[in-house]
């Protein structure tokens, strides 16, 4: 199939423990804010940090607030036009824990509000969109509801696209995290040598995609896919996965290595993804190195809306020319890689944004001023 | 508008309680990756030795993904007990396609779909979008509802475990397949698209459908 059309990212939201809002975010990033909190009351007689939302309204309820915001904001009468790819990893699954943990059994679930469909399925009673898909590949799976909203317009089969990256926190991800030993009990440090590993954290990040390109849009340039076929859990230590997806996503952007001048980092703060992203970071990007961070020692790790809020981190990147440092990274443990130590202003046309996930799932976007 | 696939190859599996008769021993001879392999992993493997599907990309759908592992999560914590690393690992949706990427060693693009009852036609409709590039490629469904106290949610449901899978490739020709009457009682919603492809599906004759976008 020909038709490749350009694909324009012309609105964005988001809600994380860095911010209310995709300014309040970057501000955190770029000023280091102290977002990530410590709590006692997940993992039995074990204190993790965690990145929460401290509000009143849950998740959903915020969603609609802010889904009435961009029908103000943008050209958008409705939602009639326009398909809703949601990406989540737990979808309704803090909902479906209260109900068990309070019942003790599974009577009152209601087996529409439990899956990852829950989020499009609340949406679905308030608005009416053209269609709607829900991906759940764990941590890259709204890295992949972008990558299909970009192939979606680039092929002509639609014109608007509404991307939601949401996961809520619950029990079963950072309990589930901590028996797998990778949590930290304070802030996490990617690529620091003293890292104790990542944060589970809870947030959306929204995300207008479409044909029209408007005043400050940014482009979605590129996608890459692929798969680690090594481990469940454990990425691929040469990240030949993380490399091949990288090189994918320049192809379909075409674009070569020296074109990207940032970027931002799957970076979860567990020693086994820092040595897998890195090598492959430092394998394929030989002549010119560009600017690496990890944004998650701000926002935690959400998960499933982890590839949204980055890809709102890249369109801030562009959009105010500025690159984030790394928190918290003091000591370097793997040399070759042209980190990021203080947030600077500098030129920069096309940032890189990966996402990685159990079962070796690997996602890259790149994202480029549009011209 | 309107992606005709051709049906290239088209297998399923169900079963009231679980389906039997598989054949892992011989498909996943590594014990230790065996052992840990999830019931969805040994269906959707079974399914992908069916269709002698080895190699590509894979779009997977599944309405309620991992319940074993996920029912296993919720009562040790609710129990106070220890969580099984294994049982997080495989709570994901992804994690049936993940093994068969890792057993099969196919490093290509592998998507996961959960869209509720529509499940299986939204992997129809991604499929085919996906399938505008030229490849041939593996569409599969799978829903594995075995879990104690099932039935305190599950009324309608008769088949527990039930998956299917087609290779498909895009084609310009005119569709021999109508999967808008679906009579798939007691199968799960989220399959029943596919299901009645599959079918349908005759190795005498071209087996094409016209998906809607």
């Amino acid at each position: 199939m020909k038709i490749s059309n350009k694909v324009y990212i012309n609105y964005f939201d988001s809600i994380s423990c860095a911010g209310d809002n995709s300014e309040e975010l970057f501000e955190s990033i770029c000023k280091k804010k102290d977002t990530i909190s410590v709590h006692t009351n997940y993992v039995k007689e074990k204190s993790v940090a965690i990145g929460k939302i401290l509000k009143d309204k849950d998740l959903n309820e915020l969603l609609f607030d802010r889904l009435e915001e961009l029908l103000i904001n943008t050209k958008l009468k409705d939602f009639s036009n326009t398909l809703l790819v949601i990406g989540s990893s737990v979808g309704g699954m803090n909902e479906t824990e209260r109900l068990f943990f309070e019942n003790k059994n599974y009577e009152k679930i209601n087996p529409k509000k439990h899956p990852i469909d829950a989020i499009a399925y609340f949406l679905n009673q308030k608005y009416s969109f053209y269609d709607d898909v829900s991906f759940s590949t764990a941590c890259t799976s709204s890295a992949n509801a972008l990558g299909y909203a970009k192939e979606v317009i680039a092929k002509g089969i639609y014109e608007n696209v509404l991307v939601i990256g949401i996961d809520a926190l619950s029990h079963t991800t950072v309990c589930g995290f901590s028996s797998l030993s990778v949590l930290s009990s304070k802030p996490c440090t990617p690529f620091n040598k003293d890292r104790e590993g990542m944060n589970v954290s809870e947030g959306f990040g929204i995300l207008l995609l479409q044909k029209q390109k408007q005043k400050n849009s940014i482009e979605l340039c590129g996608v890459g896919y692929s798969s680690d076929a090594h481990h469940m859990t454990q990425p691929h230590p040469e990240g030949l996965g993380a490399r091949k997806a990288m090189e994918n996503a320049l192809l379909n952007a075409d674009l070569t290595i020296n074109d990207i001048g940032y970027i931002n980092a799957h970076g979860t703060g567990t020693y086994a993804n820092d040595f897998s992203e890195l090598n492959a970071i430092n394998s394929l990007f030989i002549d010119k190195k560009p600017k690496v961070s990890s944004t998650k020692s701000i926002t935690g790790h959400t998960l499933g809306a982890a590839g949204a809020i980055e890809a709102i981190i890249s369109c801030m990147v562009l959009d105010k020319q500025i690159i984030p440092s790394n928190k918290g990274l003091d000591e370097i443990e793997i040399e070759g890689i042209n980190y990021s130590m203080e947030t600077i202003s500098t030129e920069v046309d096309y940032v890189l944004s990966n996402s990685f996930a159990f079962g070796g799932n690997n996602t890259s976007l790149i994202f480029g001023l549009a011209k | 508008m309107k992606i005709n696939l051709e049906i290239l190859e088209a297998s399923y599996l169900f079963g009231e309680k679980e389906v039997e008769n598989l054949n892992t021993k011989e498909l996943v001879p590594t014990m230790v990756l065996r052992r840990r392999l999830t019931r969805a992993a040994k269906l959707i493997i079974e399914l992908m030795s069916k269709v002698n599907f080895k190699d590509g990309r894979i779009i997977y759908g599944t309405s309620f993904g991992e319940l074993l592992a996920t029912s296993n999560i919720l009562n040790s914590i609710l129990k106070d007990d220890i969580l099984s690393p294994t049982d997080f690992q495989n709570s994901v949706y992804n994690t049936a396609v993940s093994y068969s990427s890792i057993l099969q060693k196919n490093t290509s693009e592998i998507l996961t779909i959960s869209s509720g009852e529509e499940t299986s036609l939204k992997v129809l409709k991604v499929g085919s979008i996906k399938a505008l590039d030229g490849d041939e490629i593996l569409l599969v469904c799978c829903e594995t509802l075995n879990i104690n106290n099932i039935e305190e949610v599950n009324t309608c449901i008769d088949f527990l475990e039930s998956a299917v899978a087609l290779k498909v490739r895009v084609t310009q020709e005119e569709a021999t397949i109508n999967f808008d009457d679906i009579q798939n009682d007691g199968y799960p919603k989220a399959i029943e698209h596919i299901l009645q492809i599959a079918k349908n599906f005759s190795n005498n004759k071209k087996n094409i459908i016209e998906v809607e976008i």
